[in-house]
């Protein structure tokens, strides 16, 4: 068993009234030491994972399992400690109190945990010039770079020598001389008694990575020539929120596309009839389907990949569909 | 926490000056309205206390209002003198009359004794004490100065003397002149008089005569007040409400744009009851500082009324106190704010 252990995670909520699934079914393991890199575009969940991982985001189902604890079961007490504790969070637009300097923005943590005043700001100052942030330290947010800006919220993270550090897109609003110190930051930060979790869609922070995990998955259909599909009246061809690498063509019949509420209704979106097709934007973008689909009457669909549906149809997929009459 | 939330405080403070400030301002109008009310006790009962008088007694019947007891024969007065108990009984008129100065034409409290009696003989702060038919001595509210002609139903009288404090009914200056002019102004030279200002412990009084003590007759005058009290009384109920709708205007915008702090704060080990109280702590001191101003202020603000403004010493205590529940009741409007910050919403770019 690996120090971090996730099982069959799924996260799934309402958003603008409509159901979200960002993580469906995920499974990973990472190790003490690690920095690992989750890497995949925007809406592939990587955000959702982190937020599970630091107890701030109550699984739908699954299992979380770090040093032995399954976070996904903490609650009260048990969960603040976690949070304070175990995990430090460098979120992705610093998120520094703009009201205080560097140093209170590290002593936050350990302020609200109670540490005394002078033993907090030792701490702080120590952690700064780890950090290389020593002369900043009565500097506020808005007198700093991004990147110090960064770095102070590292240093943050690190208050309670947490043996987990999660990151997400840490390297997001810097320029690229502030992204490679970052960098060196965070591997600086991954060896043994501390794993570092970082999530981006800058597949160069992969070459520094002990574990890279991509949450898109890598389909193997690019060269996979075109298949038909029969479905029968009533039944569903795919789920909103599944993973799809075809788009398809309705030879026959017409498809209903249509999205689940989170009230449980349904709203119709689109009837697609013979000659026209549907489903491209999630292949196109690698995203989760974001409606459902499913046969009206008796149909037949051809369901290609990528490249074929673009030779298929040159046209953009902005092209309007034409409902069945 | 509450470093924290001094902090944020000092970061925004031009927008916490203003509501200070604003606040600050009503605070002080309540105030002034305390001391204004305060003002109609206090002034009833120097001019009550300036007759020292330990018995009024007046005719059987009378309401205890100091310048509207009714008139009886100033022939009872030896009847009043002669009860067993009294040391001293002095006739005296109290009534409200026009004064006319050159043509102007101000309220006065009319008040008739005789010339040399204890009730005539008010303390100075300039000129002499009425000596004979004629002559006034005037509250300085009246505006008259030594030696000006005061004409009251068609009877002239020259200032000899200013007094000050000695005012009745929300400021209306008393004039103290000998009780014969009084009774030529007022009744014709009939004998008519207000009361009898008893000194001593009269046992009993004559048939058709009663007795009111000091304090009898500075309720029963103040009563006459109430009316005006209450609708001050009302005034100040809603300028704490705007009190309240300042600072808590304040707390609601803050608490607005501190929505994501709230978020990474709860991320960070933060409780809801934390963030609420750093919120409550922060109204709490604006409602106080507020309320300090509003303490200064008053004491510049005490022209605006032609009526005397006495501040209470309660008024000094119950400011703050009432500050602390208006800070408490407006940080309520950002409780929804602080409780429901949602920590996963840290992480949204």
């Amino acid at each position: 068993m690996g120090e971090l252990e996730v099982r069959d995670l799924t996260v799934e909520f309402d958003s603008g009234g409509y159901r979200v699934r960002p993580l469906d079914n995920l499974s990973i393991d990472a190790e003490d030491g690690e920095l690992v890199v989750l890497l995949g575009p925007s809406g592939c969940g990587k955000t959702t994972l982190l937020s599970c991982l630091s107890g701030l985001l109550k699984p739908t189902e699954g299992t979380i399992r770090f040093q032995g604890i399954e976070v996904e079961a903490l609650s009260g007490s048990d969960l603040g400690a976690y949070r304070q504790k175990t995990v430090g969070v460098v979120f992705q637009a610093f998120n520094l109190l703009a009201s205080l300097s560097a140093r209170k923005n590290v002593m936050v943590p350990m302020t609200l945990a109670g540490v005394g005043h002078k033993e907090a700001v030792a701490r702080a100052d120590a952690l700064l010039e780890r950090v290389s942030l020593s002369e900043r330290v009565t500097h506020r947010p808005g007198q700093m770079s991004g990147g110090q800006q960064q770095r102070v919220a590292i240093a943050r993270a690190l208050v309670h020598d947490p043996p987990l550090v999660v990151a997400d897109e840490p390297t997001a609003h810097l320029d690229h001389i502030q992204v490679e110190g970052i960098l060196v930051l965070l591997r600086e930060l991954a060896a043994p008694g501390r794993m570092v979790i970082v999530s981006t869609h800058d597949d160069r922070i992969t070459h520094i990575a002990d574990r890279v995990i991509e949450l898109s998955p890598q389909f193997s259909t690019v060269d996979a020539p075109p298949e038909d599909v029969d479905l029968a009246a009533g039944q569903v061809l795919f789920e909103q929120g599944d993973r799809g690498d075809l788009v398809y063509e309705v030879l026959e019949g017409s498809v209903e596309i249509f999205r689940q509420r989170s009230d449980g209704t349904e709203e119709v979106l689109a009837s697609i009839g013979a000659g026209n097709y549907f489903g491209e934007i999630g292949p196109m973008l690698n995203l989760p389907r974001s409606a459902s689909a499913r046969a009206e009457t008796a149909t037949r669909l051809t369901g290609m990949n990528v490249r074929a549906f673009r030779q298929r149809f040159p046209a953009t997929v902005k092209e309007a569909r034409n409902p069945v009459a | 926490m509450f470093g924290i939330t001094i902090s944020d405080l000092l970061y925004r403070r031009r927008q916490f000056l203003i509501a200070i400030f604003g606040a600050g301002l009503v605070f002080a109008m309540t105030f002034l309205l305390a001391g204004l009310t305060n003002g109609f006790a206090v002034e009833i009962n120097q001019t009550v206390t300036g007759f020292h008088a330990d018995v009024w007694v007046v005719k059987a019947g009378s309401a205890a209002r100091v310048a509207s007891l009714t008139p009886f024969s100033e022939s009872e007065v030896a009847g009043v003198a002669a009860t067993p108990g009294v040391t001293t009984a002095t006739p005296v008129i109290v009534i409200p009359q026009t004064a006319d100065r050159s043509g102007t034409l101000t309220q006065v409290n009319m008040i008739g004794a005789p010339v040399g009696s204890v009730p005539i003989r008010q303390p100075l702060t300039s000129g002499t004490q009425v000596s004979g038919s004629g002559q006034a001595v005037v509250d300085q509210r009246l505006g008259a100065p030594l030696g000006a002609e005061v004409s009251v139903g068609g009877h002239d009288f020259r200032v000899v003397g200013i007094t000050s404090d000695r005012t009745m009914l929300g400021g209306i200056p008393n004039m103290y002149v000998p009780l014969a002019n009084a009774q030529a102004a007022v009744f014709q030279g009939a004998p008519i008089i207000s009361a009898v200002v008893v000194t001593g412990s009269p046992s009993t009084v004559p048939t058709g005569l009663s007795t009111f003590t000091n304090q009898q007759i500075e309720a029963g005058s103040l009563q006459q007040m109430a009316t005006a009290v209450s609708s001050i009384n009302n005034s100040k109920l809603f300028m704490w409400v705007i009190a309240a709708v300042i600072v808590a205007s304040l707390v609601y915008v803050t608490a607005l744009e501190r929505t994501r702090d709230f978020a990474v704060l709860k991320a960070l080990g933060a409780s809801s009851g934390k963030l609420y109280l750093g919120l409550a702590f922060q109204a709490v001191l604006v409602a106080l500082i507020a309320a300090l101003i509003a303490v200064v202020l008053a004491q510049f603000m005490t022209g605006i009324f032609a009526q005397p403004v006495d501040y209470p010493t309660s008024a000094y205590i119950s400011l703050p106190l009432s500050a602390i529940v208006v800070g408490l009741l407006a940080s309520l409007i950002a409780l929804r704010r602080a409780v429901g910050a949602d920590p996963a919403k840290a992480f949204a770019g």
